[in-house]
């Protein structure tokens, strides 16, 4: 029968999709009927998804997304500006390498994030001080993902341009470079991840706009639908990006790249 | 009348950090006429790799001339073009894009290029995988591809570095057939690298024995078979006879190096 | 070649390394004796050496000992518990397909996510006590263990657990000698990645409400433009970070011996 086929081909979102409706279920169910609501700890599915209209649909929170996203993108692009040349750079030439590499990985190790109230201190709560510290974040994923890809480019390949008649330049555009997109994909994605840390703890931190302001400030006023309605935002967003670059990775390139953590 | 390429005693030692020097080639020559198809046999280790690239370009010898046509080989040209063992076809392009490769390098324009490539991958049976990536075939048609793109640019010398040894049995003997076919139709000069003595044999028109390392020129045999060539010569006792041949040759030469502490 | 050169030869690459970090923080030391610093950047600036004598003072002073006990706790214990919840959630998720799928959004979704969004949740619900900053450090650091736990345990040879089947092995055992021992290399990476995730649970986390820990002396420090105290705070977290980290990859490379070399990315 046409829909068992169909049951099984999809059941694994089929499945997942269950079990994320049956939770809101047990959720809204749960503290309607059995448990007592206090509206300073809890909320429940259905006040969220009515502050997730007033504020979205009416654009209440988008002016906070928008203040957030500029600095975010400044920053963003900076570290894309900066990081991935230096990987180029340090892939490339082995002294580079040699200089760097201590240096970088030491800062790529740390928590960089516990810099931010000396960012703040220094650049003040506006753009500057979010874009500095996002950049900082965001940098160095690209700079060794970068670096990786660029290193572990098949040195055959690179021969065979060169067999053919190629120049230094045939060398960086057919080969390191499509080599390298992947890595560049990659190190985008954790990119993300880091920058959206820099947002928030930069809004959390002092700042009187931006999203990470709005979900802090709604804890503070123990306006809890609204706050579970801006984290859901920011869900929603980092998994459209998130994921979104994993599968544009898995596009490029056929051939696995990485072990890592997801 | 001139030979189509001359190595003059050609000598290169390796050098790499941290470790001995390594003399690969020493004093090794070789004359190879026009439209002639040479195999070079020898010990793992010896060079012949070494001797291949020499002739492309990518290494500059410590001594000794290489010369094609009687001008000195400085770097790689469009004059001659190599079909590697490992296929070096890059994953991100289709199998057009791969063959045009050479083409784009010399700066042909892209309608030209195409036509060219076009035609070759079909004279090579791969139109219907045109635009498919190198991941989607299997080992005979990426040599293939591998293949037509070295004759892409129409060089006059065709290296060929162990081309069939990544392949299976099956495939390797029907590659050496199409090889046969493609050069008695275009009539480059081919030097092909091997371990397999029948895989020389069967080919060349003369089988340069190479010695142990440091490889120099110990024996050249030549073939003395019909052309063209066809499966049943490899049964043939005559064709036993030549392998004999080959084989004591080389034999000394994997032997001697027993005694040699290297590997 | 002389004994120096091939000396030079041999180590050039942590001479180089090292040697440039070196001759930042000489740089950093000597920058206001060669430029003399405008007014208000000489409020935010300060030099390794008065960072190291603020550190000085602050051992003396026993000061910084219970901000560092305090950080400590909340670390071990927000690991632990991310180890005890992420490992065995990890290896049942590989093991059941349905599990897997049924679990897969949520995990995906929060993984996607920086957990520090939570941050003013958690704090509503535990309060800005000790309890918030450990669960903090465990939701960053559950992740990384679980999702690398859950990849070990996918990726385990089926020709292998066939073998182990077809001698009469229940789950249990093909669990014992097949998947946990072919999963340690991808557990111990997402320990390491844990680890990073969990000392930047610990700071941010201390650095909203609170009244102990590093993280805590770093912004009242910063508020109070201690900026010397800034960096004692970062220093150690810096050192924290790449001693452990160090550890793990040490062991991590002694258990990954026997794989394919694969490429790690970051």
């Amino acid at each position: 029968m046409a829909f068992r086929e169909m049951i099984s081909e999809y059941r694994r979102p089929l499945l997942g999709a269950l079990s994320v409706v049956g939770l809101m279920l047990v959720w809204e169910y749960a503290f309607t009927y059995v448990l007592p609501l206090d509206p300073f700890f809890f909320t429940k599915p259905s006040l969220i998804a009515a502050a997730f209209k007033e504020q979205v649909l009416s654009g209440a929170l988008w002016h906070d997304v928008a203040i957030s996203s500029k600095a975010f993108l400044w920053g963003f692009s900076l570290a894309v500006i900066v990081g991935i040349p230096v990987g180029v750079f340090m892939g490339w030439r082995r002294r580079a390498e040699y200089i760097l590499d201590l240096f970088l990985t030491a800062l790529y190790a740390s928590p960089l994030v516990a810099l931010a109230p000396l960012f703040i201190i220094i650049f003040g709560v506006g753009l500057t001080g979010k874009v500095a510290l996002i950049f900082l974040l965001a940098v160095f994923p690209f700079v060794f993902n970068v670096f990786a890809g660029v290193k572990c480019t098949d040195r055959l390949l690179v021969n065979v341009v060169q067999a053919f008649g190629g120049k230094e330049k045939d060398i960086y555009f057919k080969v390191i470079l499509p080599s390298t997109l992947p890595y560049i994909v990659a190190g985008a994605r954790i990119a993300i991840g880091r920058g959206i840390v820099g947002i928030l703890v930069a809004e959390f931190y002092a700042a009187s706009e931006g999203i990470g302001f709005a979900i802090s400030r709604f804890g503070d006023t123990y306006r809890l639908p609204e706050m579970f309605a801006a984290i859901l935002l920011l869900m929603i967003v980092a998994v459209i990006f998130t994921e979104g670059l994993r599968k544009l990775e898995t596009l490029l390139a056929p051939w696995k790249i990485g072990q890592e953590a997801r | 009348m001139q030979p189509c390429i001359q190595a003059k005693e050609i000598s290169l030692t390796f050098r790499p950090k941290n470790r001995e020097p390594v003399p690969a080639l020493k004093e090794l020559s070789l004359d190879v006429g026009k439209g002639e198809f040479v195999s070079i046999v020898g010990p793992s280790g010896c060079g012949k790799s070494t001797f291949l690239n020499i002739l492309l370009g990518l290494i500059k010898p410590d001594a000794g001339e290489m010369r094609l046509n009687g001008t000195r080989i400085t770097g790689p040209g469009q004059d001659r073009a190599m079909v590697f063992q490992e296929f070096g076809l890059l994953p991100w392009r289709t199998v057009i894009g791969n063959v045009e490769l050479g083409l784009e390098l010399k700066g042909v324009h892209a309608e030209a290029r195409r036509k060219r490539a076009t035609d070759l991958i079909q004279m090579a049976g791969l139109a219907q995988f045109e635009n498919h990536y190198p991941h989607e075939l299997s080992g005979g048609m990426k040599q293939r591809v591998g293949l037509a793109r070295a004759l892409a640019t129409d060089p006059e010398v065709l290296l060929m570095d162990e081309p069939f040894a990544a392949l299976d049995a099956q495939t390797r003997d029907l590659m050496q057939a199409e090889l046969l076919q493609v050069w008695e139709r275009t009539k480059k000069t081919v030097i092909f690298v091997t371990h397999s003595i029948e895989e020389a044999a069967y080919l060349s028109d003369r089988v340069v024995v190479m010695s142990a390392r440091p490889g120099t020129t110990k024996t050249i045999i030549r073939i003395n078979l019909g052309r063209p060539r066809d499966y049943e010569m490899r049964l043939s006792a005559k064709f036993n006879e030549i392998k004999a041949e080959i084989w004591s040759t080389l034999k000394d030469e994997l032997m001697g190096r027993r005694d040699d502490n290297g590997v | 070649m002389t004994a120096l050169a091939s000396f030079y030869r041999e180590r050039e690459q942590p001479i180089l390394g090292a040697g440039f970090i070196f001759l930042l923080i000489l740089a950093w030391q000597s920058l206001p004796a060669i430029i003399s610093l405008p007014r208000g950047l000489s409020l935010f600036f300060t030099t390794p050496v008065e960072v190291v004598k603020a550190f000085y003072r602050l051992v003396v002073a026993n000061e910084i000992q219970s901000h560092v006990y305090v950080s400590g706790v909340e670390f071990v214990v927000g690991l632990a518990l991310a180890i005890v919840a992420g490992l065995p959630l990890g290896l049942i998720m590989g093991r059941s397909k349905t599990l897997d799928a049924m679990l897969d959004p949520f995990v995906t979704a929060f993984n996607a996510t920086p957990r520090l969004v939570f941050l003013p949740l958690l704090m509503l619900w535990l309060g800005i006590g000790i309890w918030s900053k450990i669960a903090i450090v465990f939701v960053g650091a559950v992740f990384p263990l679980l999702i690398n736990t859950y990849e070990g345990v996918k990726n385990v040879d089926r020709v292998l657990v066939n073998v182990v089947r077809s001698f009469g092995a229940n789950e249990w055992q093909t669990m014992k000698i097949v998947v946990l021992p072919n999963s340690v290399p991808y557990i111990v990476a997402g320990l390491r990645l844990a680890i990073g995730r969990a000392l930047l649970g610990v700071v941010v986390g201390e650095f909203f409400g609170a009244s102990k820990g590093l993280g805590f002396m770093i912004a009242s420090a910063a508020t109070n433009y201690k900026v010397d105290v800034v960096f004692v705070g970062v220093t150690i977290f810096m050192s924290l970070s790449l001693i452990l980290t160090h550890l793990v990859k040490r062991v991590e490379s002694r258990l990954s011996r026997w794989r394919p070399d694969v490429v790690k990315t970051f």
